[in-house]
């Protein structure tokens, strides 16, 4: 496979997979709040910082006042902004067009048919009233998209690629949702206790898909604990960070040549990620939840650059 | 069966200065025509607005559109596909392939000609100025032996039926040719749109035309290859023609690359893959001449690949069609086609040749000069349609224009007899009906080594608007399912 057209699989991999984290963040984050329990989880202001910290890791001040309405817009369909929802799709469909002679009919269909539903999205009934609505066409699409990408492409390396994008961009993405709601939890909550059982990690369990199944599994009320080591470290929770390095390290070692990964190869950087996750606990992180999870994403950016250099490089 | 018969083509109106395809002067349908005739008087008029409505988001959802470059953004279109398919029975087609492949034969013999010993020059039939000045003749392909000995391995040869009922061909296209996708696409449409009308014809398929590309490729490898690595190479995403490029590459289940993604290195040509370099020994050029080799060519091209013309001239990678066969499309050379069909394979052209007056010689412009009226004007050199006056639409004053323009350079101009191309029954939008539209057909006819193939089937294009006699998709021209029947 070409060089180039490896790399636009890889970025169209994580930009399909950021549109859904922007908008399944936007839309738990804001319909949640809106019975939270605490005045503080139902300030609006705060919804909306959050979700400029999430989309944009800008940190807004408590004394600038946020309009809503321009808010919401510029994330989902401002396309004079970089981090918006509609310029993530429209990158995607770019970078698919520049591999389009690689991909199935069926996935560029569903694809193309995405970005035009969002491209034609009317943005005074979003700001309006479209906010489910249209948060909900990008969740759903998104899911369409991964099962033609897993049911309709030959599992070979254009598809270890467009899953080493997908891959790394969910580690990336729910990272920085837990390190969001990881704020909101601090800032909504006077003392220790009440953090560590703040509707906030109710949310974020929301905000990553996995509340049910953390039930399921722990039998317990959500708490900073369980919930961090859930969607941290356990490896069956789809979108848990750890199941994230797993598949990159799947992917990666089916795309290398070498048998045993050189020292100053991906493979190696991943293999060595997923040894040092898999001995991590809780207990580790909880000494430092902050620096943990900046630590984590620090090494997915240099595993996503190790990639860029190993195998996309061409003039 | 009468075309007064049915609503659905309630606004056809027949003209008799032109071959209808479809209904007898008398307003009956013609036999072939019948059956497709009696399925679809079987439709109410909602039925084929809503198909043509599906069949048009089928098309936009499947990005299947070309970019029309306005002032301010780039927008995108679908190239509009019409619901009434055209047929050529068997025998009719017999006669159109074995005139296209007689045609691009004698090409091939002319430009290996016109690249070594031009003895048609030297024996006078084709005057050696036509060469000389013609600005696709490219000297650096004096002498070279593309491998396998083909220069136009890509044919489009575009034909419309006169009023005489007789095909005409008037242009070779053997530079380029595009559109070959949208023949599997509009097949692909019409069968989804109305599947059952298939039931009732033997119709070939036209799906095989990549593979036979793809083999006809791998026939005029450079010598000592054993496994050639073919592609396709694209300008890029922008160009009007990616689909096309898209879908060739991905029919034939090879790459498609772009310029900055190959490098020559002692004169052989490697594209950079996930694994590092790989050899590349066939490629399928979709970018101009002047565009393929900054070394060689257009210095300040980015679309090609520096070295490539040199890697080719060393017979290291096959270029497909091989630099320089624009001088034999050229609309002057045209006029010369039963003259050089004649003399390479001492045969009879199988299909007409529209009479044709070169401006540059002094008595064919005095007479084109007096009867622009009655002529067509085309530039030499232009494709697309542009550049092109028809007379009988020119005010005296246009005319008077025309007139200067040709007298200040009549080498670049030649005329045509007003031809009339045949009508077709074509589903018009705005009166949500069948009427007489215009249309031509581009047949595809490819080259190799011991063997060749035309695709069954075609484009056939058609012009939307009502009179215009201009097909082309860049100006408003739509397209129809061309049904090749079996005998």
């Amino acid at each position: 496979m070409l060089a180039r057209v490896a790399n636009n699989l890889f970025w169209m991999g994580r930009y399909i997979e950021r549109s859904e984290h922007i908008a399944r963040f936007l839309n738990v984050n804001y319909f949640s709040s809106l019975d939270a329990p605490t005045t503080e989880s139902q300030s609006r202001q705060r919804v909306l910082r959050s979700s400029l910290f999430m989309t944009n890791t800008v940190t807004t001040s408590v004394d600038h006042l946020l309009d809503e309405q321009e808010v919401l817009f510029n994330i989902a369909l401002n396309i004079d902004e970089p981090y918006s929802i509609i310029n993530a799709v429209r990158n995607a469909r770019e970078n698919a067009n520049s591999a389009r002679d690689v991909l199935s009919t069926e996935f560029y269909e569903a694809l193309n048919k995405f970005y035009h539903a969002v491209l034609r999205y009317d943005p005074n009934h979003f700001k309006v009233k479209g906010l489910f609505e249209f948060t909900t066409l990008v969740t759903e699409s998104t899911a369409i998209l991964r099962e033609k990408i897993r049911g309709t492409l030959f599992h070979d390396e254009v598809y270890a690629i467009i899953m080493l994008g997908i891959s790394v961009e969910r580690a990336i993405q729910v990272s920085h949702i837990i390190q969001t709601k990881y704020t909101d939890a601090l800032e909504s909550t006077p003392n220790d206790e009440l953090f560590e059982r703040s509707y906030e990690w109710i949310t974020l369990l929301k905000c990553i898909e996995s509340h049910d199944m953390m039930r399921r599994f722990y039998k317990k009320t959500p708490d900073s604990s369980n919930v961090l080591e859930f969607l941290v470290l356990h490896p069956d929770c789809p979108r848990s960070i750890m199941n994230s390095i797993n598949r990159l390290n799947k992917h990666i070692l089916s795309l290398s040549m070498e048998k045993l990964p050189s020292k100053n190869s991906t493979a190696y950087l991943v293999g060595k990620t997923q040894a040092h996750m898999a001995y991590l606990s809780i207990e580790t992180i909880e000494e430092d939840i902050q620096g943990h999870l900046t630590q984590i994403r620090e090494t997915l950016y240099t595993i996503a650059s190790s990639i860029e250099k190993e195998y996309f490089l061409y003039n | 069966m009468n075309v007064s018969e049915h609503p659905i083509f309630s606004c056809y109106q027949q003209h008799s200065e032109f071959f209808d395809e479809i209904f007898e002067e008398d307003g009956n349908v013609k036999e072939v025509y019948k059956k497709l005739f009696e399925i679809y008087s079987g439709h109410t008029v909602e039925d084929f607005a809503s198909l043509n409505n599906n069949a048009k988001s089928s098309f936009f959802n499947q990005g299947i559109t070309f970019q029309v470059y306005g002032d301010q953004e780039i927008k995108e279109k679908i190239f509009p596909f019409d619901l009434f398919p055209r047929i050529i029975d068997s025998s009719e087609w017999d006669h159109i392939e074995k005139g296209v492949l007689q045609r691009s034969k004698a090409l091939n013999h002319f430009l290996h000609d016109v690249y070594h010993d031009k003895k048609i020059i030297k024996d006078g039939i084709v005057p050696i100025e036509l060469i000389n000045s013609s600005a696709n003749y490219l000297s650096q392909m004096n002498g070279l032996e593309p491998p396998g000995g083909i220069y136009n391995h890509i044919s489009g040869t575009d034909l419309i039926k006169h009023s005489d009922g007789k095909y005409y061909v008037l242009e070779d296209n053997i530079r380029c040719p595009s559109g070959v996708s949208y023949v599997i696409c509009n097949r692909t449409a019409l069968k989804k749109a109305l599947f059952g009308v298939f039931d009732a014809y033997k119709t070939f398929t036209v799906t095989d035309y990549a593979q036979n590309l793809l083999e006809i490729m791998q026939t005029v490898k450079p010598e000592g290859v054993d496994q050639p690595n073919c592609v396709v190479i694209t300008p890029g995403i922008y160009n009007s023609a990616y689909y096309e490029h898209s879908y060739l590459a991905k029919a034939m289940g090879v790459e498609l690359v772009e310029g900055r993604d190959l490098y020559v290195e002692k004169d052989k040509v490697y594209m950079q893959s996930i694994n590092g370099a790989q050899r590349v020994h066939v490629i399928y050029r979709r970018i101009d001449d002047q565009f393929i080799d900054p070394m060689e060519f257009k210095p300040d091209s980015t679309l090609g690949v520096p070295g490539l013309f040199s890697a080719y001239a060393k017979g290291n990678v096959t270029l497909v069609n091989a630099p320089g066969t624009g001088v034999a499309d050229d609309k002057a050379i045209y006029t010369y086609m039963p003259d050089i069909i004649k003399y390479y394979l001492n045969e009879e052209p199988i299909l007409n040749n529209v009479h044709t007056y070169h401006c540059s010689r002094p008595d064919e412009l005095k007479y084109v000069l007096n009867n622009i009226d009655k002529l067509v004007i085309k530039p030499v050199d232009e494709a697309g349609g542009y550049g092109i006056s028809i007379g009988n639409r020119l005010t005296k004053d246009e005319i008077e224009e025309v007139k200067k323009t040709i007298a200040a350079s009549p080498r670049k101009y030649i005329a045509q007899p007003i031809m009339s191309l045949s009508v077709h029954a074509t589903y018009i939008e705005e009166s949500n009906s069948f009427e007489p539209r215009h249309v031509d057909l581009r047949t595809y006819t490819i080259l190799g080594k011991d063997k060749d193939f035309v695709l069954k089937g075609g484009l056939t294009r058609v012009a939307l608007q009502k009179g215009n006699l201009i097909v082309n998709s860049s100006q408003g021209g739509g397209s129809k399912d061309t049904w090749v029947l079996k005998s």
